[in-house]
């Protein structure tokens, strides 16, 4: 009996002892935070930017699937982020250099806020298909990620201007306004061409985000083994 | 005339149905299968299947729109990669863009379009396998694993950040076919593999894929064998418990040789150099053991005199006599006080008695036959003529055991230093129940003293455990006294029992007055007896010197002397018997005065 007390109280004491002490963590090194590096930070977002693409990129698909099971279906679309000036192979992304680059990413990024909520509103709403049933809570995920996401650009870019690797002219100062998906938001209701839409256009630029971000984080902090 | 144009015209018309039979000519089919794959997100390739050509040789061509434009192009290269495909470089390669390809065939009769295929290049992403794969058998605690590592392939950038791969192992024992073992390694560019199977011989291979892609084709096959470690265990157990158990099975293989050890002594005790402790560390108290039927065989049986052919006597003991004789004697009744005729090491020796014991043995039953008073039922000659030993008890020295022989070659060394005294072998033998007590004497020679001339005095060195004190009145019968009757011509000794003490002497118990006997007061430093004459009150230490003047030859001397004692304090001016007046006391040693034998 007293050995059995006495495992257990071992047990106890061991279990208090060995407790793991988790300290919150904040970019702006506020006392008694721990303050992640830049590799922690870029390593978090590119986490982040990875799975964001997964997941839109697995809807996109289940969609295809559900509404145009034939497959090759030309259609002649358009994003609204086009304008957005975004380099097309790696040596236009090498030569952009790093500040063009985080102002490319933070943009898209930016841009997309707003259809994604919309998309997700307009899935929820509709409960006819049974797949808006199903996908809304995608994209509802995605949403969120994607406003995470824009968080941790934004932290990043302030520490790398900390760290004197990214000059100040980096700004944030394209408005939503001026990109011309605000011609999206006037439409009422979204069909399920604009769904599908939608979905290519933002599995796209998920990709260019999660590439562009690799690219940033490999010139930043070059490793051989990036 | 008219006949060759008929002619010509039904060849013609031959010729013509013949080949409208074997063959058809249409135009060609669409083709089929266009795909299209990027090895590294820079470049990509598109291939196609040819349909069925209508009998006519046909061209294929490739056309392609890009996204949001209308511009067609044409393949810019249609020979890099082979048959049927169309290659695009770094410059006419856009990511994130939409391609609109599609093929034409064309023959003689007319052309046929491919279905279209809308690609964007960064998901027909298929990288090249992994390369410089290497697998090495490494340890972990004793137990095997195979370390496999690999690079992506050269034309995959991954250093940039551009493309990311991820990779997959699989490994297989060289005789399962089929029965891969699938290992997901995610970025990393090596694996560990465990429980792996001794001795066996695996294949590992890696292939790998970009985070949205195709797989690559599986590397090319690494063999490995891994050491037939368990036979190797097998045998590391057998040296180890081989290693554990050598001290058992040295002493199974080689028994080891036994050394000499007395029980119940501590070898420590010499090597502290103290001889009281060692001597009193001898003694074992109850030994003899009292039991009757060792009795007998314990009864010295019979009288040896030994006398040796050097004539001089020498009292006096040395350590190198020492060296060469052994004795153990012992007396199981103990009248007497002087326990240090027992205690001493080799009070006589042994061997200077018995290695002559076949030539004296004669002389001994002359002697024996000669002396009065013997008991002579207590004298057994032994038939071999071999003298019955005590067995040895007090032997800090080495023991030589009961084999004459081995007396005797000891005895030639014990001659070579051996003093020039000659000494007696004395065993009186009573048949009382008390034991017989009896008395070696042994007589070496020592040749530094060598005298031939002189005769006359012999030193009896006698231990004895006779209580010499109990002279005259008392007559104790452990006790004897021999007295030196003669020396005869073969320089033997004669004793005689003293026996009516009393009558010669006035005052038995009170022998000082007599001039025949001496109190033994001592030994000095020099292993030289040291007497004490009564009566006339002058104190010398007479006749058991060994430098005597032997043409007294009155001097008697029965004493204890242990050739290895340390001679006591010489309570008396120890003069050589050189002198005059030694020579002409007759005395006798007083053994009970001696006590344990102080250490000089």
């Amino acid at each position: 009996m007293e050995k059995v007390l006495f495992a257990v109280l071992t047990l106890v004491y061991l279990e208090l002892s060995m407790r793991v002490v988790s300290a919150p963590i904040c970019s702006y090194g506020q006392a008694g935070c721990h303050v992640p590096s830049l590799a922690d930070l870029f390593e978090r977002v590119i986490q982040q930017s990875s799975r964001m693409h997964s997941v839109s990129s697995d809807l996109h698909s289940e969609f295809e699937q559900y509404f145009f099971p034939r497959k090759n279906l030309i259609r002649k679309r358009k994003c609204h982020t086009y304008d957005i000036l975004t380099p097309e192979d790696k040596e236009n992304a090498q030569k952009l250099g790093r500040e063009q680059l985080t102002e490319v990413i933070v943009r898209l990024l930016q841009a997309w806020g707003e259809p994604l909520s919309e998309l997700y509103q307009s899935m929820s709403q509709d409960q006819n298909q049974d797949f808006n049933l199903y996908s809304s809570n995608k994209a509802l995920e995605i949403s969120g990620i994607l406003h995470e996401l824009k968080d941790g650009v934004t932290i990043i870019t302030e520490k790398m201007k900390l760290l004197g690797v990214l000059s100040n002219t980096v700004g944030y100062n394209s408005p939503e306004s001026l990109v011309p998906s605000s011609a999206f938001y006037t439409q009422a209701d979204l069909d399920s061409m604009d769904h599908h839409d939608l979905l290519y256009c933002f599995r796209r630029d998920s990709n260019k985000a999660k590439n562009y971000l690799r690219i940033l984080k490999c010139t930043t902090l070059p490793e051989p083994d990036c | 005339m008219m006949k060759s144009v008929m002619e010509v015209l039904l060849l013609l018309m031959l010729f013509f149905t013949a080949h409208a039979k074997e063959k058809s000519y249409s135009p060609p089919e669409k083709t089929t299968q266009t795909r299209c794959r990027s090895p590294e997100k820079e470049t990509f390739t598109c291939w196609w299947e040819p349909g069925s050509d209508g009998g006519l040789p046909t061209t294929y061509a490739l056309y392609y729109r890009k996204e949001n434009s209308e511009t067609v192009y044409e393949c810019p290269d249609y020979h890099t990669a082979g048959e049927n495909s169309c290659f695009f470089n770094k410059n006419d390669t856009s990511i994130w863009v939409n391609y609109n390809i599609s093929v034409v065939a064309t023959n003689a009769l007319g052309r046929a379009f491919s279905d279209p295929v809308d690609i964007d290049v960064v998901y027909i992403v298929e990288p090249n396998p992994p390369e410089k794969l290497t697998v090495v058998v490494m340890e972990d605690k004793g137990w095997p694993f195979l370390l496999v590592s690999w690079e992506p392939p050269h034309k995959a950038d991954t250093r940039s950040g551009w493309i990311t791969l991820i990779y997959e192992l699989r490994v297989r024992l060289e005789e399962e076919e089929d029965d891969w073992e699938m290992h997901h390694a995610g970025q990393q560019k090596m694996f560990n593999i465990f429980s792996l199977r001794s001795g066996g011989e695996y294949l590992v291979e890696v292939r790998c894929k970009p985070d949205h892609g195709f797989w690559s084709e599986w590397s090319s096959t690494s063999y490995v064998k891994v050491p037939d470690f368990f036979s190797a265990l097998i045998f590391l157990i057998l040296t180890w418990l081989l290693h554990m158990n050598s001290h058992s099975l040295k002493h199974c293989i080689l028994p080891p040789v036994p050394g000499p050890k007395i029980k119940g002594f501590d070898n420590k005790l010499l090597k502290n150099g103290n001889s009281d402790e060692i001597f009193s560390a001898l003694v074992v108290p109850n030994f003899p053991p009292a039991s009757a039927s060792k009795y007998e065989e314990m009864l010295v049986e019979y009288l040896e005199v030994y006398v040796p052919e050097e004539p001089e006597l020498m009292l006096e003991e040395s350590k190198d006599l020492l060296d060469g004789c052994l004795k153990s004697l012992n007396s199981r009744s103990d009248s007497d006080s002087g326990r240090g005729s027992c205690n001493s090491h080799t009070l006589l020796m042994d061997k200077c008695g018995e290695t002559k014991e076949e030539e004296r043995q004669t002389n001994r039953e002359s002697s024996l036959m000669e002396t009065q008073g013997w008991k002579e039922e207590a004298i057994n000659h032994d038939t071999s003529g071999k003298v019955k030993t005590w067995p040895s008890v007090y032997s800090p020295l080495p023991q030589y055991g009961s084999n004459p022989l081995d007396k005797q070659s000891s005895l030639e060394t014990a001659k070579q230093h051996s003093l020039s005294t000659s000494s007696f072998l004395i065993q009186p033998g009573t048949k009382d129940a008390l034991g017989p007590s009896y008395t070696d004497f042994c007589l070496s020679n020592k040749e530094n003293h060598l005298h031939p001339q002189t005769l006359a005095h012999r030193a009896l060195q006698t231990r004895s455990d006779v209580n010499i004190s109990n002279i005259g009145c008392k007559r104790s019968p452990a006790t004897e006294y021999v007295e030196v009757q003669r020396v005869n011509k073969e320089d033997m000794v004669l004793l005689q029992p003293v026996v009516s003490r009393c009558g010669h002497i006035e005052g038995c118990p009170n022998l000082p007055k007599g001039e025949d006997y001496s109190k033994l007061k001592g030994v000095d430093c020099d292993n030289r007896l040291l007497l004490q004459r009564e009566g006339t009150g002058e104190d010398v230490c007479p006749c058991v010197e060994q430098e005597t003047n032997r043409e007294g030859g009155n001097c008697y001397t029965s004493s204890t002397v242990s050739t290895t004692q340390k001679p006591t304090a010489c309570m008396y001016t120890a003069m050589p018997l050189q002198e005059e007046t030694a020579v002409t006391l007759n005395g006798y040693v007083d053994t009970a005065t001696m006590g344990n034998l102080p250490s000089c």
